[in-house]
């Protein structure tokens, strides 16, 4: 969750990540005239596949959501590559190097049971509602105000993390390999670019069937070379946990020194408990409420089990098109339970080597773990196994931006440009209005991209929080229209904008600058508190949708009948 | 201090009380509890309409999988 999301998307890795690179150099890693040969095979396989599904696009149904003839297992692992971003791999790396395996929680318990939920409950209902956009569901099931509002939101958070995920992937590029910082962003958004453009949803899927092998074989090749290296899995047990201690030792007495005299009496480092002296946390999913990492308990179990993750996963477009795109109703059930499968699997590829990194390279400690994995690379990876390394790294690259790409040109066509400007657009108008669309898109992330750069670092952390204001609030209509018909449309717009809020409220006040001003203490003690954001905006969301609706007018039962069990699995009214 | 502040730093300190294998075992029971839920799931949810029904067509059994795996990595890490 990437993107939450980071996803997750993992939002927060891609943003230390990036400032990282920004600011520091990394050691570069020789790539040979082999590694360039496999490099440039995927690439090309991408686009011969990318192009092919693209010669059967003709209409604006088949662009948006592949005629409704997607396979669960296209589906499943299309679902899969797209969470995993390229600046993700390598940032999730970097964090396992930091804070341990606890990076794992973002794809196991922030994504396996929220797509388990959505399987048998949200998908087959937005299936049946044979919607394109979710937000085109809130106008059924609410009103247009709602729906306006929510994909206005995620629109703009596209939009923005398409430049920002080009940026970061260029600079990991060139620190991994020496490439041009341009002509990366360049190449990068053209290449997406022009399969997005010629085949939408179904070419998106399709590569993304080949990015999820490139993906999973690359990085299960490094994970077994890694691991070979350090001398087995006991071995790298044991090691972890003697270096993650010293340096979690190093870091405590450094926090120490950096608080003012009076802080450090009334607020000293307490002793961690429940835990033998010889281990460390860096092998542990569940970390106390005091943790220096992003995962304390209570925020993995409440914030990302029960209320990122399912916003992730059912709310936002990005993910849930590609099972509306699905050949039936199973189908898209079937993709979802099959992508959790394959969840599992995701932590172990891609935490394990910054595991591997921290054993292999503890001098660079905290303070350098993000450039511990293109190290790695350089290191262990043999000719011809580098190059298909930064194939991995490019395929997931490639299956996240044009999955952006697509959805937020579905978004624009379907909910503003359909829906206010043209409402009698024919198949054939969507299709050439999509394909437009696409291109602005593919200009605006390269112009974006090279905007970024003459930003602060900070301004990239600012835009991965844009994606924690808006899962809280839009799980929570989601939840609302879907399973109680006493939600009404005020009650709906009313708690998404008080959750936005909400969210940014918090962010405000846990900011240091605005604390110093009011003269306050943040109001958050974990460093990176985005999941708490995601809990209060929900609950406020939930309050307000509640209270709202039972004091104002009602939906009538043509909105009501959008809940769930109020259609029959052809669309129908029960 | 507002009341936020106040809010959050006694949720904080309630939590911190709860021994972090109590939070291991609220992890897992999120997994036992779904797992409950699939298997009351009637068949007609789990398994496909348009043509006949084989076991491996069962999404119960790979759903089950699925959090059978998560169970096992939550009660090891």
């Amino acid at each position: 969750m990437n993107r939450l999301i980071r996803r997750t998307g993992a939002p927060f890795p891609l943003a230390k990540l990036t400032n990282g690179f920004l600011q520091r150099n990394c050691p570069m890693t020789q790539l040979t005239s082999i590694d360039y040969l496999v490099i440039l095979s995927y690439l090309a396989a991408t686009m011969v596949i990318g192009l092919w599904v693209g010669s059967y696009v003709r209409s604006g149904s088949d662009f948006f959501l592949a005629g409704r003839s997607l396979p669960w297992w296209a589906i499943g692992i299309s679902l899969v590559a797209t969470d995993i971003g390229g600046p993700d791999l390598m940032g999730v790396g970097g964090d396992a190097y930091r804070y341990g395996i606890v990076m794992g929680n973002f794809a196991w318990i922030g994504c396996i049971p929220a797509m388990l939920i959505g399987a048998f409950v949200f998908i087959p209902h937005l299936w049946r509602c044979r919607v394109t956009t979710i937000p085109e569901y809130l106008e059924r099931r609410f009103s247009v105000y709602l729906r306006s509002a929510v994909a206005f939101s995620w629109l703009l958070l596209m939009a923005c993390n398409l430049g920002v995920m080009l940026l970061a992937s260029a600079i990991f590029m060139k620190n991994l390999a020496g490439w041009d910082l341009s002509a990366c962003i360049l190449i990068t958004a053209l290449l997406a670019g022009v399969y997005t453009w010629s085949g939408g949803l179904a070419a998106v899927v399709y590569t993304d069937v080949l990015q999820g092998v490139v993906i999973m074989g690359g990085c299960l090749m490094f994970v077994f070379i890694g691991i070979q290296e350090v001398g087995g899995i006991s071995p790298l047990m044991e090691k972890v946990h003697s270096v993650a201690r010293v340096q979690n030792q190093f870091d405590a007495r450094q926090r120490e020194r950096m608080k003012a005299p009076a802080e450090r009496n009334s607020d000293p480092e307490k002793p961690r408990h429940h835990r033998p002296a010889h281990e460390s946390e860096h092998l542990s999913l569940v970390l106390p409420v005091d943790t220096q990492s992003p995962g304390p308990w209570p925020g993995i179990l409440f914030g990302l089990g029960l209320i990122v993750g399912p916003g992730y996963w059912i709310g936002n477009q990005c993910i849930v098109q590609r099972a509306l795109g699905a050949k039936s109703e199973y189908e898209a059930k079937a993709s979802y339970v099959y992508g959790a499968l394959l969840k599992n699997l995701i932590p172990f590829l891609v935490a394990v080597p910054g595991l591997i990194a921290l054993v292999k390279f503890p001098e660079l400690g905290h303070q350098r773990a993000d450039v511990a994995l293109p190290q790695l690379v350089g290191a262990l990876l043999p000719v011809g196994f580098r190059g298909m390394f930064v194939a991995a790294f490019l395929a997931a690259l490639f299956s996240s931006v044009d999955a952006y790409l697509n959805s937020a040109t579905t978004l624009y066509v379907n909910d503003f440009y359909r829906r206010f400007y043209r409402p009698q657009a024919d198949e054939g108008q969507m299709l050439t209005v999509g394909r437009w669309t696409t291109v602005g898109f593919v200009l605006w992330g390269i112009y974006f991209a090279f905007q970024l750069l003459a930003f602060p670092a900070g301004i990239y952390t600012i835009f991965q929080t844009l994606l924690s204001f808006v899962v809280g609030p839009t799980l929570a209509v989601l939840v609302a229209g879907m399973l109680f018909r006493q939600a009404s449309s005020d009650g709906a717009l009313t708690g998404y904008v008080a959750g936005l809020l909400t969210a940014i409220g918090l962010f405000s006040l846990n900011q240091p600058s605005l604390c110093r001003w009011l003269n306050l203490k943040p109001l958050f003690q974990v460093g990176q508190p985005y999941l708490y954001y995601s809990i209060w905006s929900f609950l406020v969301s939930v309050l307000f949708i509640f209270v709202f609706s039972y004091f104002l007018r009602s939906d009538p039962p043509e909105k009501t009948r959008y809940v769930i069990g109020g259609l029959n699995p052809n669309g129908g009214a029960v | 201090m507002t009341l936020f502040h106040w809010i959050g730093d006694t949720l904080r300190q309630q939590l911190d009380q709860v021994p972090l294998s109590v939070a291991r075992w609220l992890m897992i029971g999120l997994f036992l509890a779904l797992m409950f839920w699939i298997v009351q799931l009637p068949s007609t949810v789990t398994n496909p309409t348009d043509r006949p029904a084989k076991w491996t067509s069962d999404l119960k059994i790979w759903a089950w999988l699925a959090l059978l795996i998560q169970i096992v990595i939550y009660s090891v890490f």
